[in-house]
């Protein structure tokens, strides 16, 4: 069986990094959990693949707290996540004690 | 139960404030967690960012400089990189956080 | 213990410096981002084949 994968992204600028990991990842039969913070929550809004993250992924979900201190409205939810997925750090320690591996973007 | 160990560094001084708030947020999930300002002067931090690195301390984690002016600006405990290298050693996980 | 060091971007002094101590007496692996067309499958592999991954800045 695949091993599990949870990648915390703090860079706004590797998306791209984080979708290839996640596709290559998931033909594997891993399960995926990825976590955007700080200036990486504009991923959610400016990012036109954010939503196929979201169906690609097993997990996905943003600080509310980041995506609020880049300057959007915490009810304007990103396309792809509920309410539940405007979360807090905590998300980042679920990927470090329940997923076998881990990688930063 | 063993407790993982995470080190956060921070090359950029737009990351370094929220870095350390991450830090924070998994000490309070149980994990030894300390952040590493690197490379760049950072201004002083207010009192509420000072009181949230006390808390990361109150929890056995810390927050390190490599530049001399920070641990004397912000209290931070001081760095070599040589010592930086010995301490991810010991780390479970290590997060090159934001840009640099 | 087996380290996979990840570079997102050519790495400076600083970095190289640290990775020579994390990696000292370690099986350890690098994967270069910094490319046109990375392979994301083989890093994959190799994330699943290494006790930790650090995915320089």
């Amino acid at each position: 069986m695949a091993k599990s994968l949870g990648i915390f992204v703090t860079n706004p600028d590797n998306f791209q990094h984080v979708m290839g990991v996640t596709k290559a990842a998931k033909a594997k039969g891993s399960t995926v959990k990825v976590f955007f913070t700080w200036t990486a929550t504009h991923n959610a809004k400016k990012e036109s693949d954010f939503p196929a993250l979201c169906n690609l992924a097993d997990d996905v979900s943003i600080c509310v707290d980041s995506y609020k201190k880049m300057g959007y409205d915490i009810s304007d939810v990103p396309e792809g996540l509920d309410e539940k997925k405007m979360a807090t750090q905590a998300q980042h320690g679920i990927i470090i004690e329940d997923f076998d591996c881990y990688i930063s973007f | 139960m063993e407790y993982k160990k995470v080190c956060f560094m921070y090359r950029s001084n737009d990351y370094a404030v929220d870095g350390i708030r991450s830090a924070l947020g998994l000490a309070v999930e149980n994990m030894y967690a300390y952040g590493v300002v690197m490379d760049q002067e950072m201004d002083k931090l207010d009192e509420h960012n000072l009181e949230s690195i006390e808390m990361l301390r109150d929890m056995e984690g810390e927050i390190y400089s490599t530049i001399p002016a920070n641990v004397e600006k912000n209290s931070f405990e001081s760095m070599t990189i040589e010592e930086l290298g010995e301490k991810l050693r010991d780390m479970s996980i290590v997060v090159p956080y934001g840009l640099k | 213990m087996k380290v996979l060091n990840v570079y997102r971007s050519e790495p400076d002094e600083t970095v190289k410096k640290l990775v020579e101590i994390v990696t000292r007496d370690r099986e350890s692996d690098s994967f270069d981002l910094a490319v046109d067309s990375p392979d994301y499958d083989a890093l994959v592999d190799k994330i699943f084949d290494a006790d930790q991954t650090i995915c320089w800045w």
